[in-house]
């Protein structure tokens, strides 16, 4: 215990012991080397700043390099093959060789060139799907957030029910009535029954902000609603918009997939789905004619993986919660370093 | 307890809504059910016996007396003929199929939505170390599979090449269904694979869901002052932390149930697994509209029961919402 | 009322914010003392790094904060070192605290008697279950509630009853040190009044220290005594409650005083404090205030000035002026 001897003007930093003087901390700019914090590229600083951090992200970025290869192949893929998809190219279930890169199916079509164009469709499909169920959550979301009361109370129900009635079987209700289910008429019955889950977060954090104070003074002002909605309100969606489609992306085009193969898509269509129904009719397997259901396997499974990548970034960027995370390790090593115990949370 | 009454409401009403699209949506196509069956008697039934079956289906009277007796049918568990073993009941192979399919994706869910929360909470408790750097981007991948996919895989691995496991059906069908050991293990070797397939495909999201649910938590304030108070890592991970995490996960619990059930489905057809997926698979083919809408409102009374059971959940354990 | 003996020396403490581009310095090398038995209050605008200060004496610090140097030391050890052992010892035992949002910490799903009691068994087994029930009665007797609602759940009380809930659970083991971060911000003003006047009350019952963080300087100069402006991650004041009112030395602690009406006299003219807080990340060289300070002098923007103590006022003031 030091007592406070009040004689005359000193600084409490010149009667600083060795002690405390040694335990002091290092500059800003030492500390951001030892921990390894990097200055922003100036190139980043210039764009919005929501996509200057996508961009730095390594998962994001990842993840969009895959989906980019992925979209390139369906697009230029089928222009390196001289094969009719929907022909026969070759022999039965020949092996991958110099003719047919990915071998052929059991009724002789070229794999690879059912994957490319397959990819379209199921590509397509798949972000289209993703992208019309994202924003009709938005839609509504916004609206009962906004508006309230009675539009409030309506449009929520409808969101439980289409949150809580099981998508599959619905569909298979829906497909089955459909003579022949294109992979176009699955995209849409998959946009009206996947829009829930973003309406009910859209909704969410619309409610929050409508009490928020530049919502209020562009109410004050005389601002048309509707401009309120956009200008004010939908920035501040951004986030949970992209989160919701990706996420809503992802199950588009696994659901899709996984349609056309239990064989309620038109079985005369190139897509991957579809090519795995066929495989599994033609008992590729057991044939060991891996060729023609790995493929498509990996294409969807690639798909999304990198979706998943990108939805993890986008949760990073949004919740810096579990950024902080990130340092861990380094900031245990410093503290460590500096007969510290490494309590940290 | 005025929250629970909302939500019976709730559900009531979309029970009926389910049945209504079911109602309407085979009207709203060309041609009917019914015309099939009476085809297939090539010409050789008079209009009374036409008149008859078109009874049989509920086609006969005005929309609204049609629309009356559906739901009158609905609640008497009459699901209408089956179109493949006409004139069989439908209801009994509906049930039959049902009563698997819960088999398996309730073993499912148990375990997925179990083991996945555990790791999702040692994963946010060790955040940034390497449980969580390694095992959460992994888990959340897997989530991305198809279970046609992770289903085929395993199915061929196991069954087909190594021979480990059954190539199909719920149970020995030399057992007896008994609830003695016997056939529980057998029915539980038969649903092995199967279960794992959707286990694989769902228990990251509860991975996930659990990790970012406790990360979020873990910057509130109660949380800082348990630790304040010096607790215990133990107490202030479960009875702090978890204790509140698991009130949104048990909700998205009842909202995944539907989408768990798809997953199911497809898993059957690859194992040829007894269940109601295999059977829509076989109606579909036939044009079985009965089954495939009696399985529409089997499984959402399935998954509207689910949902209550959570909102009970939910009440037990949060007693925020005993208020009412 | 306070002894002259330091309960806690903070020395050349700092925090830092690591952020993912850049590193901003919350708490700059700050020096001050926690006397046994003293009201000491710790007032500056938001950002300004007090409730940064409160965290990181009670070893609370979350990321991405870091202490990245400095000295807490307690009867000469210093709190920052402690191992996990130690560090449970002084957790609560020696020093508690409050928090702004009573609502917000206390866990919504267990009973508030669990609360009290967890803390009480986990550091003193001895008791029992029937001890620590025992003394949660007593203390929320000592706090004013029924102890008949020990087993209510937090959202059945009100404001003010939260936050004597948590002062409670505060005193629940006679810690030598409450902190307390902005416990009647988020309380109306009468409520605001009986909580200060009762933990003043208990603090001069039972001896223990408090370290009390507002922004509200008016409340303050009521109830410390003495009281610490901070500015930017520094101390630019550390004197006692009256003077800081009547006798500021330091022009950003003038500045906060002229912004308070006063509740009697003759109106006089508000006046705010032209401009912003610097950056965190990118300070400027020389005193923090000077760009917003109506008498810097060049001095001022090159050289920082130190915290001195100046006997004649008793007080400590970091400004070239007093030169």
């Amino acid at each position: 215990m030091t007592e406070i001897t009040q004689t005359s003007a000193y600084s409490l930093t010149d009667r600083l012991d060795a002690a405390a003087i040694a335990s002091a901390a290092p500059s800003q700019a030492q500390l951001m080397k030892e921990l390894r914090v990097k200055a922003r590229p100036g190139w980043v600083s210039r764009l919005p700043s929501g996509l200057g951090a996508f961009v730095t992200n390594p998962k994001g970025m990842t993840g969009v390099i895959i989906l980019l290869a992925l979209i390139l192949f369906s697009i230029f893929g089928p222009m390196l093959s001289d094969y009719n998809p929907n022909r026969r190219a070759g022999g039965p279930h020949v092996m991958p060789s110099q003719e047919h890169v990915l071998g052929t199916t059991r009724m002789g079509k070229d794999v690879f060139t059912q994957l490319a164009y397959g990819g379209r469709v199921s590509l397509s499909v798949g972000f289209g799907a993703g992208l019309s169920a994202a924003l009709i959550g938005l839609a509504i979301g916004i609206s009962a957030g906004y508006f309230g009361g009675r539009v409030d109370e309506i449009l929520t129900f409808f969101v439980n029910v289409v949150l809580v009635l099981p998508g599959l079987p619905l569909i298979i209700v829906i497909a089955t009535m459909v003579e022949t289910a294109s992979p176009w008429v699955i995209g849409v019955v998959l946009a009206a029954t996947g829009w829930g889950w973003s309406a009910r977060t859209i909704r969410t954090q619309t409610l929050s902000l409508r009490t928020r104070e530049f919502v209020l003074s562009a109410e004050l002002m005389g601002e048309k609603k509707w401009r309120i909605i956009l200008v004010e309100i939908f920035p501040n969606m951004l986030s949970f918009f992209m989160s919701g489609l990706v996420l809503g992306t992802i199950a588009a085009i696994l659901a899709e997939a996984a349609l056309e193969f239990i064989g309620l898509g038109d079985p005369n269509a190139i897509t991957w789905g579809t090519m795995l129904f066929w495989a599994q009719n033609n008992l590729a397997l057991q044939s060991n004619a891996w060729w023609e259901i790995w493929p498509p396997c990996i294409a969807i499974m690639l798909t999304g993986a990198a979706l998943v990548m990108v939805n993890f970034s986008v949760d990073e960027i949004t919740n810096p919660q579990l950024r902080a995370s990130r340092k861990i390790g380094l900031i245990r090593k410093f503290l460590s370093s500096r007969g510290r115990s490494a309590d940290v949370f | 307890m005025i929250f629970l009454a909302r939500r019976i409401a709730f559900y009531f009403a979309a029970f009926f809504l389910a049945i209504t699209f079911n109602f309407l949506i085979p009207r709203l196509m060309p041609g009917d059910p019914s015309d099939r069956i009476i085809a297939s008697f090539q010409g050789r039934l008079n209009e009374s016996q036409v008149a008859a079956i078109r009874q049989s289906y509920g086609l006969e009277g005005s929309l609204w007396e049609q629309y009356l007796t559906y739901v009158g049918s609905v609640f008497r568990l009459d699901f209408g003929i089956s179109t493949v073993q006409f004139p069989e009941p439908t209801a009994s192979l509906l049930f039959y199929g049902a009563t698997w399919t819960l088999v398996l994706v309730g073993l499912a869910i148990a375990l997925a939505f179990t083991i996945g929360s555990i790791m999702g909470i040692h994963a946010a408790w060790n955040r940034g170390g390497f449980f969580d750097s390694f095992f959460t981007p992994i888990n959340v991948m897997m989530n991305a599979f198809t279970p046609a996919i992770v289903a085929l895989v395993l199915f061929y691995a196991f069954s087909l090449q190594l021979r480990w496991f059954p190539l199909g059906r719920a149970h020995d069908p030399n057992l007896m269904a008994a609830f003695d050991l016997q056939f529980i293990g057998s029915v539980l070797y038969h649903a092995t694979l199967p279960v794992l397939s959707i286990f694989l495909v769902s228990f990251g999201g509860w991975h996930l869901g659990m990790r970012n649910v406790m990360i979020n938590l873990l910057n509130d304030d109660f949380v800082i002052l348990a630790r304040a108070k010096g607790l215990s890592d133990n107490r202030v991970k479960y009875r702090y932390v978890a204790r509140n995490a698991i009130l949104p996960q048990i909700t998205s619990l009842a909202l995944s149930i539907g989408y768990m059930l798809g997953g199911a489905l497809v898993t059957e057809q690859v194992f040829n697994y007894p269940g109601l997926g295999k059977f829509t698979f076989t109606a579909i083919g036939s044009r079985d509209y009965s089954f495939i809408q009696g399985q529409l409102l089997l499984l959402t009374t399935a998954v509207l029961v689910a949902n209550l059971l959570s909102d009970i959940a939910n009440v037990i354990l949060d007693p925020r919402l005993r208020k009412g | 009322m306070s002894s002259d003996r330091a309960l806690i020396e903070v020395r050349n403490l700092t925090v830092d914010y690591v952020g993912d581009h850049s590193v901003a310095r919350a708490v700059n090398g700050i020096d001050f003392d926690i006397r046994e038995g003293e009201a000491f209050g710790l007032a500056g605008e938001s950002g300004c790094g007090k409730s940064t200060v409160a965290f990181a004496l009670a070893r609370l610090t979350r990321l991405p904060g870091l202490v990245s140097g400095g000295q807490v030391r307690l009867n000469g050890d210093d709190v920052l070192k402690f191992d996990k052992a130690r560090l449970k010892v002084y957790r609560w035992n020696e020093v508690s605290f409050v928090f702004q949002s009573a609502m917000n910490a206390l866990n919504p799903v267990i009973p508030v008697s669990e609360q009290i009691m967890d803390v009480i068994e986990t550091h003193e087994p001895a008791l029992g279950k029937d001890g620590a029930r025992k003394r949660a009665v007593d203390l929320f007797e000592l706090v004013g509630i029924p102890p008949s609602r020990l087993d209510d759940f937090p959202h059945q009380f009100s404001g003010g009853m939260r936050q004597r809930i948590c002062i409670a659970i505060a005193l629940a083991l006679q810690p030598k040190l409450i902190i307390m971060d902005e416990p009647t911000t988020a309380l109306d003003v009468v409520v605001q009044r009986d909580i200060i006047e009762q933990i003043v009350d208990l603090k001069n019952r039972l001896g223990f220290s408090v370290l009390f963080i507002t922004h509200d300087l008016g409340l303050m100069i009521e109830f410390c005594d003495r009281i610490g402006v901070m500015y930017s991650g520094e101390l630019v004041e550390v004197a006692p409650a009256e003077s800081i009112l009547t006798t500021p030395q330091h022009p950003y602690t003038r500045a906060l005083g002229n912004s308070f009406p006063p509740l009697t006299g003759p109106r006089q003219r508000l006046e705010g404090i032209a401009g912003t807080p610097p950056d965190l990340r990118d300070l400027p060289a020389g005193c923090r205030f000077a760009p917003r300070c109506p008498h810097a002098m060049e001095k001022c923007r090159i050289d920082a000035p130190q915290l001195r103590f100046y006997p004649e006022h008793m007080s400590q003031a970091a400004c070239h002026l007093l030169n």
